[in-house]
């Protein structure tokens, strides 16, 4: 499968992984349990743009807000609307990240690490080195987190449990969340 | 937007193909092949290439200074300008006046005016201030990743460009599909994936 049809046809998981990952924040209140790996706390922020893909003439709609005002997505979600992207946290043991995830390129706006020690006050070649790889490790961590939230989503995606649990679960958050 | 912000936008690539020979004597080579220059051929890029993450006005790369541990640490400089199209208009009428008079003829072809733009258009290329451009490029060596600083087209486009003629490996953007496809690979579930249809998730 060459890439423009990728980019075409299998735009829908990064959607599906998105409103997934909010369902499965909602649920817990944030508190997510990677399979093997680890517990992260991930929450939908301010602002989500949610797309009726799969249509012949797509429709967005945006949303701002607190988190009342991000409820009304769940009646986007209602009318078949999948989320494209969204601005979330996650915070996995003392960091935190911030980032707006886009579904269908997956890629990362506005990504903001922990804070790390200002160049300005960095001194020598060796800080300026010291600083960027630190800087570095923590975009890498934050990207790492995503991933390994995008791995536990895409086999219980292809399992049986998704059409027997996941799925109806989800829809049931969907239906009852937006009455 | 460089990647010492605190706040940054970034695109995902997976670097595929092999570097025949000494890693990073290819990179090495493959940087300074690439840094930035003049460009003197027609178009809106004045200017193009791999400068210092540092300082964009550095492309000599003394001492491997791309170098960060196993990152190579760079910025793509893109100069472009933009010649206001009023001023192109002005001077197009007042050459083309200039040459009737001389010729004699009653009016241009369109190829005569076409080639009269173009030329115009370049000579006054030289008196326009460029824009530039700068984005930050990190490379993780180790993982075979590329994070680049934009998620706009074109400068994505003349990235990827600029990065295959440089060092011969080709930036996948890593979709979610393809980040998928990495994580079955091997494994028998992978077709499973392939055959993945959208889902109803409304109710």
């Amino acid at each position: 499968m060459d890439f423009l049809d990728i980019l075409r046809e299998k735009a829908f998981l990064g959607r599906e992984f998105l409103t997934w990952l909010w369902f499965k924040s909602d649920q817990t209140g944030g508190r997510i349990e990677i399979p093997g790996k680890k517990v992260v706390e991930v929450l939908f922020l301010d602002r989500m743009t949610l797309d009726l893909s799969d249509v012949e003439t797509p429709q967005t709609v945006t949303l701002k807000g607190e988190h009342s005002e991000l409820r009304e997505g769940l009646a986007a979600l209602k009318e078949g609307k999948k989320i494209e992207e969204a601005r979330i946290s996650i915070r996995a043991g003392d960091n935190d990240f911030k980032m707006m995830l886009k579904g269908t390129w997956f890629s990362f706006g506005s990504f903001r690490t922990p804070p790390i020690l200002p160049a300005g006050e960095a001194e020598g070649e060796e800080d300026v080195e010291g600083s960027f790889l630190e800087k570095t490790y923590l975009i890498e961590e934050g990207m790492e987190i995503v991933d390994d939230l995008f791995e536990y989503f895409v086999k219980l995606r292809i399992s049986d449990g998704w059409e027997a649990i996941e799925l109806p679960a989800l829809r049931r958050w969907v239906s009852t969340a937006s009455e | 937007m460089g990647f010492a912000s605190r706040s940054v936008s970034m695109m995902r690539y997976r670097v595929r193909g092999e570097i025949e020979g000494s890693f990073w004597e290819a990179v090495d080579a493959g940087i300074k092949r690439g840094a930035f220059t003049e460009i003197q051929t027609a178009g809106d890029e004045v200017g193009m290439g791999w400068a210092s993450i540092d300082d964009f006005t550095d492309s000599q790369f003394t001492g491997a200074s791309y170098l960060r541990g196993n990152y190579a640490a760079l910025s793509l400089r893109i100069d472009t300008v933009r010649v206001p199209p009023r001023i192109l208009e002005i001077q197009l009428k007042k050459e083309s006046r200039k040459k009737l008079e001389e010729s004699g003829q009653r009016r241009l072809s369109s190829a005569q005016r076409r080639e009269l733009k173009e030329q115009l258009k370049e000579s006054l290329k030289r008196q326009v201030f460029p824009s530039i451009q700068i984005y930050d490029l990190i490379w993780d060596t180790a993982r075979a990743v590329v994070y680049f600083g934009s998620h706009a087209v074109k400068a994505r486009e003349l990235m990827e460009a600029h990065f295959k003629k440089c060092f011969g490996l080709t930036l996948v953007p890593l979709l979610p599909y393809i980040r998928g496809e990495e994580i079955l690979e091997g494994k028998p579930e992978g077709r499973l994936l392939e055959e993945l249809k959208p889902c109803l998730m409304a109710p």
